[in-house]
């Protein structure tokens, strides 16, 4: 009893004593000691060579590795090592798919990666397939008297949203409508209206059949897409919400424009997290993982958030340089940001003539410039593809959401840029 | 386990019992019985019991860089906040606290120093008017002297009754062996001002237009109490 009592207020800790040295006085002790002390303790270094070579095999089997991936990924710090490994592409390999009269405005890419959904200001939403780049499915824009027969939007589609079993396809347009549609035969399924004004941000909860919505009214609304029902409304935006993006969790994360927050939204809580310190207005959002996110705004910064930090974890300011007279530079607004899930590439995108592509540092807290590729026009959505094997970026003549400037050498078109990896590295996923 | 003698108070306060407990005698039980009577009640009963608010640490100053965390459900007004400007109250100090109360005596002597300033605009105000040569800028620096004189007038008229009260004041409160005068009806007030005024109009010579003036004027109204000739 007393020398149990001895150890334990000394603050011996057995378990820490792994040199053979060590491990020797260890067995002494242990030998002397009180059974009910010993069973307290941690004992595995005293476990035999051989026990112990096996363990190491098992640890190092490839079950045991993706059940730490899986749940790193839960907790959203997983962090795949891609960015090092990516080349730039050679500008011949990059393939231009042209079928809009009109700037593009949002695209997404199917979750088996097979096809890709386009939309433009001239309403109308086009399937394409990524093998071959031909057109699969046209939806024109609506016509006023055949609103039954032929659905479609009427006014610029600024959002869009494909669900991860890739069923729905959900589209939102400055008509205050949302529609969904069939994704394999692009089909008319539902119309949502609700919202009172332009519909800015669509997002499907993965794995389900949740839609959230965000709208130039402020507020987020959520959908169940499967029983075509609304569910509630969460308020909070000071400012028009410019996007809109979410994961497998039950919450998404909004962009606010003016009002210069990030905001996340705990739909089971019923309550939000507010994120400031981005000058500007913040154009566009997207989720890295479950607990980092990654943002665009006018005044030419892009920023990675954390969770847990109020500000901004790492801040890259004017990324795309600036433009203008000598006299009057102005930086060039980020239009769109992608990141590859769960790793640490990053692309952006402006009217600078380039898609530039960053690698976020250990634990977020860095964002350094890998390569530009070069592409001509506003690229105004920008997607990667699941597998991280390419990059799409929707081009078009001008800004998503206005007019106020025009590059006519540009062409309204898709652009599928191919990732390619250093040869040798195994491709984990 | 040392078995010493403590005082029951200092005890008591050491493992947060309440005193308002009536504890046996505690003195001779050994420290280590009093730690197991503890562990066996829990740390947080004995803080919650001993009439400590929460069991829990005060929040640390470390999460101020945590994001704010707000309800989702309550209505944005239509008009945003982006910098919050308080309005500017404005602060009337006749009615405000801060100002205390109103002594006269003391606002007086502290405000004393402007009747030196009035009296030197006045001045440059008559010699102004001396070197005026326009009519109209006459006429007015006649009417601002005239107000000037008025306003003047008007501020010694009540020194006087106040210095009065004063004085009475003092009367009052030195000893109690003097005969008290009783204190001025309003009428005797009038007298004493009636007086004052026919010494200053005797001093300055305008005694007869003054004294003219009222009996016109007292000749008007007594006129309208005669009957009048219509009605004969």
């Amino acid at each position: 009893m007393l020398q149990g009592r001895i150890t334990a207020s000394v603050g011996l800790n057995v378990a820490k004593l792994q040199d053979e040295v060590c491990r020797h006085l260890a067995s002494i002790l242990v030998d002397n000691a009180p059974a009910k002390w010993l069973q307290q303790q941690d004992l595995t270094f005293l476990v035999g060579e051989e026990e112990r070579a096996e363990e190491e095999a098992f640890e190092d089997g490839l079950v045991a590795e993706r059940l730490k991936e899986d749940v790193l990924e839960q907790k959203g710090r997983l962090q795949r090592p891609v960015a090092k490994d990516v080349q730039p592409p050679d500008p011949d390999i990059i393939r231009v798919l042209r079928g809009h009269q009109q700037p593009i405005t949002c695209l997404v890419i199917s979750p088996d990666d097979k096809f890709i959904f386009s939309a433009a200001k001239d309403c109308s939403i086009i399937k394409w397939e990524v093998e071959s780049g031909k057109r699969l499915c046209v939806v024109p824009r609506g016509k006023k008297g055949t609103e039954e027969q032929q659905a479609g939007h009427t006014a610029h589609i600024l959002c869009m949203a494909i669900s991860s079993d890739g069923k729905y396809l959900a589209t939102g347009d400055r008509n205050k409508l949302i529609m969904i549609w069939e994704a394999a035969t692009c089909k008319h399924l539902y119309k949502f209206t609700g919202h009172r004004d332009a519909v800015s941000g669509l997002s499907f909860q993965k794995g389900t059949h949740q839609l959230y919505s965000a709208s130039h009214d402020r507020s987020v609304k959520v959908w169940n897409v499967a029983e075509n029902a609304y569910i509630e409304t969460l308020f909070g935006h000071q400012d028009v919400i410019t996007g809109l993006d979410s994961l497998s969790r039950e919450c998404c994360v909004t962009s606010g424009g003016r009002d210069g927050t990030v905001r996340i939204w705990k739909i089971p809580e019923e309550s939000q997290l507010v994120f400031y310190g981005h000058q500007g207005s913040i154009d566009c959002i997207q989720l890295i993982n479950e607990e980092h996110m990654v943002s665009g705004a006018d005044d030419g910064s892009v920023a990675l958030w954390g969770l847990t930090k109020k500000k901004p974890l790492a801040v890259v300011r004017q990324a795309h340089g600036t433009h203008g007279s000598h006299s009057l530079q102005q930086p060039y607004w980020i239009s769109a940001v992608a990141a590859l899930l769960n790793s640490d590439l990053v692309a952006t995108g402006s009217h600078s003539a380039n898609v530039k592509l960053w690698k976020s540092g250990e634990g977020f807290r860095k964002l350094e410039p890998l390569f530009d590729i070069p592409v001509v026009g506003f690229v105004n959505s920008l997607k990667f593809s699941a597998a991280g094997d390419f990059l799409v970026a929707g081009l078009g003549q001008e800004h998503r959401l206005g007019r106020w400037w025009r590059i006519k050498e540009a062409k309204n078109s898709i652009c599928i840029i191919p990732l390619k990896r250093k040869a040798g590295v195994a491709d984990s996923s | 386990m040392w078995g010493c003698r403590v005082g029951s108070a200092s005890r008591s306060c050491l493992l947060h019992i309440p005193s308002s407990l009536s504890l046996p005698d505690l003195s001779y039980v050994s420290f280590e019985e009093l730690l197991q009577m503890q562990n066996g009640m829990g740390m947080r009963t004995h803080r919650v019991t001993a009439g400590k608010k929460t069991a829990h640490p005060a929040p640390s100053r470390v999460f101020s860089f945590r994001p704010l965390e707000m309800s989702a459900k309550k209505r944005v007004p239509f008009l945003r906040r982006v910098v919050p400007v308080t309005k500017k109250v404005g602060r009337d100090p006749r009615f405000d606290d801060l100002s205390g109360e109103y002594n006269p005596e003391i606002f007086l002597k502290t405000y004393g120093f402007l009747d030196s300033i009035k009296k030197r605009e006045k001045e440059m105000v008559q010699k102004q008017l001396k070197k005026c040569r326009n009519v109209e800028e006459k006429e007015k620096l006649q009417q601002l002297l005239r107000r000037m004189e008025l306003f003047e007038c008007w501020c010694s008229r009540d020194k006087p009754g106040r210095e009065q009260q004063g004085g009475l004041g003092l009367q009052r409160f030195t000893g109690f062996s003097l005969n008290l005068p009783s204190l001025s009806s309003a009428a005797e007030k009038r007298k004493l001002e009636l007086a004052e005024k026919y010494a200053e109009l005797k001093r300055s010579g305008k005694l007869e237009s003054f004294l003219s003036k009222k009996r016109k004027r007292n000749a008007i109204k007594d006129k309208r109490r005669l009957p009048s000739q219509k009605s004969l």
